[in-house]
């Protein structure tokens, strides 16, 4: 009996000890593992994916390119990936491009960027973005001793160059005194003064052949070719020139990009002048028959369009760093935009290559005519400092050619499907943001089996905007779609509350079929053709599939404006970008 | 019984013996994973050699640095590479102030870092081959107020020792530059100061009405060492002696004369950090003439030539300033004494003979006394001889480099007369 308690006894201890050991022993590999975890936490703690995180093995870069380099840079990019290029760990290297203006890329780059490297027309970009960012750091971290090399990106490198010229028929041109004589900013803001039939055009300041075409003004009218300061600049005399020259403006815009594609399409009359860069009017001449376009380098000095390319420094707190093969690829890049090969390539359409070994007087250089002179330009106008420039950005919202607009817009039924009226909201909203001009006005129709009147024209000072987007907020959708009494009535209005010192247009949009109208398009173009004094454009954005395109085509056509059409998903950018024209 | 309770003894002793190793080699690894409880010693794979360098001998460093690794070099066996970064002088030098490389702080202990800790010092940089020696001074001044010590030695076998040297000369297009000639009879800052503030721009100094006004290239003080550099050697003139100081900068009187002549710099937004190179992209429509680096006209001479209608012609002012890139080897626990080794061999290559006949080709002269300036065909002091280069430097006064607080002086003078 003894001796069966002692065995069992002594079984008992040693099953008790055996589970003591594995116990202890998986506590302790637990412990280890769990050391090993937290110090694999720990360690990664600083590489936490942002808002627009990526893998942190992605060899794909993005980059944001002004709108004019686009194209080309797209086809660059394409170019590049079919070489199927890999990094060391065997990783494709992608390259993909996405047009951005360079105000908004500016504005993006300082916060969780959807693109790694940014492409602006112009270094002055760079520059606004350098300041930015150093008064963003300085709110963090407090003025540093040594300000400098605290960037938002890394040594920029450029690619291509191209000055901004005036671009004018040859026929105009030689009006002016070309080739003979110097033409200067002051002689075609005097053109445009004296001689009401002329037409001429600049991009919005968010472009840096619009932001030096308003320098020039501002520089004419402070009597000045150097120096500008922010008093000269804001004088009333300076302002009151600006205005007189800003008056004859045709209209505003994209940027020299969106006014090609016009010329194509409305042909010789459309503009005798706008303000572009020197492969603007290489590329028309190349691809486009008939009277060719020569460039005129402003006598008082001009601008490049630098064109720099550079890597955004990420990785604050929240946001994606970029990895080391991003590094990579843009890197490889680079190499192959200033490799020869493409630099002659981007010689061939009419930009002055980086690589200076190549010559511009060179046999089949597009710089061999007269249209264009390699020996241009002698002098650049002087680029005041950067705070001078934002001065000029905003004040030129004060002096630019005041803007009446009448946002009409669909609230049929049909709006609710996807709820395309709540976008429509937000998109609307948007647009009357970005309209920032002290003369401007802005009015809202909508129109659905009737024609509703919801906001006359009115000033957007604090009280307008607030009533304006109160307005917007309240849009339901329901009935059907009189879409051409809409415009009837913006019309109509327009030339009551309009007047023809200023920009008048008509924003119209719909998602689907005219059904419910009084008026016919036939008797909306005789309306038109029989006014003479006052010129209303008129803007349609065709929402969806459903909407009638035709319809919304003869409308812009006949209002010499524009057919856009619009998705759920860029409603509101293409808004913001009508909204550029005024 | 007996045997039993020794049984469990047995056990117990075993789970105490398994705790106690554990607790042991948890104290001597510091708490870190498994695979750093190592004690073994294990020589690493490649030495890389991370070299920060200057603008202007980047081209050479970089194509000697794949010389060098084309040799396929070892140390003690091990392979080494040299890998080379490009950073502008006084950028680094602010990176450096900031600590943005992740210079350790005093109190950690280079041995027991974590696995990130010893990441963030990977990419660390072994040399610095900045623009001139008193960067150095500055960013030593730097870590002794964070550390107590310098980081870069000024003797010793780690001192810094300068690799090339250049100057600061005046570059003017031929056509603007036989005019001030013909006007002021020869090229200087006071002169360049007067074609700066003419009221009637080129046609009252005598030249073409369609070049506008006088249009000054300094490189931009906030992206090039040059900038700063070019301050100076305006202030030395103005003066007329080699040392600056604070009270000199602050001189009302100075302060006009430096912001017209600063007012006649076309563009600074534009400027890049290679300021030779946007001459010569952007030609006389950016800048008639200014004064910069030697070595970085003497590159870019050809391409000047090739894209505009002007050769350019080169004048040695009478207080220069001189850049001599000091290779310095950063000598703090970031970086194991193999790859400060490994540095001093890279050095030695770049200094080599053959080497420095290279650099010739880029405009920089040698600083080994064997190497003469025109030994070799290639040799850029003897191609554009016709352009005004000088093998030996005409009787000057070399500018004192600047202190700290003249230096931040300057650039606060720059933020808010010029730049903003």
């Amino acid at each position: 009996m003894s001796n069966e308690f002692n065995a069992k006894q002594r079984t008992t201890l040693i099953v008790i000890g055996v589970s003591i050991v594995v116990v202890c022993l998986c506590v302790i590999l637990a412990a280890w593992a769990g050391q090993s975890v937290w110090d694999n936490l720990r360690d990664r703690s600083g590489i936490t994916t942002g808002q627009n995180g990526w893998d942190s093995a992605t060899a794909e870069v993005t980059i944001a390119v002004s709108p004019g380099m686009a194209a080309t840079l797209a086809q660059l990019a394409e170019q590049f990936n079919a070489h199927a290029y890999k990094t060391p760990d065997d990783s494709l290297m992608l390259v993909r491009t996405v047009s951005v203006v360079p105000e908004k890329m500016v504005e993006q780059s300082l916060a969780n960027p959807p693109f790694q490297a940014i492409a602006p027309d112009s270094s002055l970009w760079l520059n606004q973005l350098d300041r930015l960012w150093v008064e963003k750091q300085n709110e963090v971290e407090g003025e540093a001793l040594i300000p400098i090399g605290n960037r938002r990106f890394g040594d920029p490198v450029r690619y291509a160059a191209s000055p901004v010229v005036i671009a004018a028929w040859e026929s105009v041109a030689r009006d002016l005194g070309w080739p003979e004589n110097d033409i200067g900013w002051k002689d075609i803001q005097q053109k445009a003064t004296a001689d009401t039939t002329f037409k001429w055009n600049h991009p919005s300041t968010g472009h840096a052949s619009g932001l030096l075409a308003t320098l020039a003004e501002f520089y004419a009218g402070a009597g000045l070719t150097r120096g500008l300061t922010e008093e000269a600049a804001t004088a009333e005399t300076t302002l009151a020139y600006v205005r007189a020259v800003e008056a004859t403006v045709r209209f505003y815009g994209e940027g020299e990009d969106i006014v090609v594609q016009r010329l194509a399409a409305e042909g010789r009359n459309f503009l005798d002048a706008f303000v572009a860069q020197e492969q603007v009017v290489i590329a028309w001449n190349q691809a486009q028959p008939g009277e060719r376009l020569v460039a005129i380098y402003p006598a008082e000095g001009t601008l490049w369009a630098d064109h720099p390319l550079a890597l955004l420094e990420l990785g604050m707190p929240g946001e994606a760093p970029i990895t080391d093969n991003q590094r990579r690829t843009y890197q490889a890049f680079v190499n192959y935009l200033t490799a020869a090969e493409v630099q002659k390539q981007l010689l061939s359409t009419g930009y002055r290559p980086a690589d200076l070994d190549i010559r511009l007087d060179g046999t089949g250089s597009p710089f061999t005519g007269d249209a264009v002179d390699w020996r241009q330009p002698q002098t650049t106008l002087q680029i005041p400092a950067t705070s001078v420039v934002e001065v000029v950005q905003n004040v030129w919202w004060y002096t630019k050619r005041p803007t009446n607009i009448y946002l009409v817009v669909d609230t049929s039924g049909s709006m609710e499907e996807n709820d395309k009226i709540g976008l429509t909201r937000v998109a609307l909203r948007s647009f009357v943001d970005q309209i920032r001009g002290d003369r401007d006005q802005v009015g809202l129709i909508t129109f659905a089996t009737n024609v509703n009147l919801v906001r006359p024209l009115q000033p957007l000072d604090d009280a307008g905007r607030t009533q304006l987007h109160t307005a917007i907020d309240q849009l339901i959708a329901s009935g059907n779609t009189a879409l051409i009494d809409g415009v009837w009535e913006a019309y109509n209005r327009l030339m009551t509350e309009g007047n023809p010192e200023s920009i008048n247009a008509i924003v119209v949009m719909t998602d689907g079929q005219e059904n419910s109208s009084r008026q016919s398009l036939s008797a909306l173009q005789r309306r038109i053709q029989q006014e003479q004094g006052m010129q209303i454009v008129i803007f349609t954005i065709a929402f969806g599939s459903d909407a009638d395109e035709k319809l919304m085509r003869s409308m812009a056509e006949m209002g010499g404006g524009q057919y856009r059409r619009a998705t759920e998903t860029d409603i509101e950018d293409l808004y913001k970008i009508i909204s550029t024209y005024f | 019984m007996e045997r039993t309770r020794w049984i469990f003894i047995g056990i117990l002793v075993v789970v105490l013996l398994i705790i106690g190793v554990s607790v042991v080699a948890r104290i001597v690894t510091g708490g870190n994973a498994p695979e750093e409880a190592e004690l073994i010693l294990v020589a690493p794979d490649t030495i890389t050699v991370r070299v920060l360098t200057a603008l202007p001998v980047e081209p050479w460093v970089r194509n000697a640095a794949a010389a060098y690794n084309a040799t396929n070099p070892t140390l003690d066996g091990v392979p080494i590479e040299v890998e080379i970064t490009a950073m502008d002088g006084l950028t680094a030098l602010g990176r450096w102030d900031r600590n943005d490389f992740g210079a350790l702080g005093p109190d950690a202990d280079p041995d027991n870092l974590t696995d990130a800790e010893k990441a963030a010092l990977e990419d660390f940089p072994t040399v610095w081959i900045p623009d001139s020696r008193y960067l150095v001074e500055l960013a030593n001044a730097s870590y002794k107020e964070r550390l107590g010590r310098d980081v870069f030695l000024t003797d010793g076998e780690y001192r810094a020792r300068p690799i090339a040297i250049s100057l600061f000369t005046w570059g003017i297009y031929e056509s603007r530059a036989a005019v001030l000639e013909q006007t002021f009879g020869g090229v200087s800052w006071n002169i360049i100061h007067d074609a700066a503030v003419a009221k009637g721009g080129w046609p009252e100094l005598g030249g073409d009405p369609s070049w506008g006004f006088f249009k000054l290239v300094v490189p931009n003080p906030n992206k090039n060492a040059g900038g700063l550099a070019a301050m100076v050697a305006a202030a030395g003139e103005y003066y007329g002696r080699t040392n600056i100081s604070v009270a000199d900068f602050t001189d009302p009187q100075f302060q006009t004369w430096l912001r017209e002549l600063m007012g006649s710099v076309t563009d600074f937004s534009s400027a890049s950090a290679y300021t030779a190179e946007d001459f010569a992209l952007f030609g006389y429509s950016v800048g008639d003439g200014g004064q910069l680096l030697e070595s970085d006209l003497l590159q870019n001479m050809q391409g000047i030539l090739t894209r505009w209608d002007d050769p350019l012609k080169i004048y040695y002012p009478q207080y220069v300033t001189w850049f001599e890139f000091p290779y310095t080897i950063w000598v703090g626990p970031e970086t194991s004494a193999l790859e400060k080794n490994t540095a001093l061999e890279f050095q030695r290559f770049l200094l080599s003979e053959e080497q420095q006949q290279a650099a010739l080709a880029y405009g920089l002269r040698p600083t080994n006394p064997n190497v003469p300036l025109d030994a070799t065909p290639e040799s850029l002091f003897v191609k554009w001889k016709d352009r005004g280069v000088e093998l030996i430097v005409p009787r000057s006064d070399a500018m004192r480099n600047p202190d700290r607080e003249v230096l931040l002086a300057l650039l606060r003078w720059f933020e808010l007369n010029v730049a903003n």
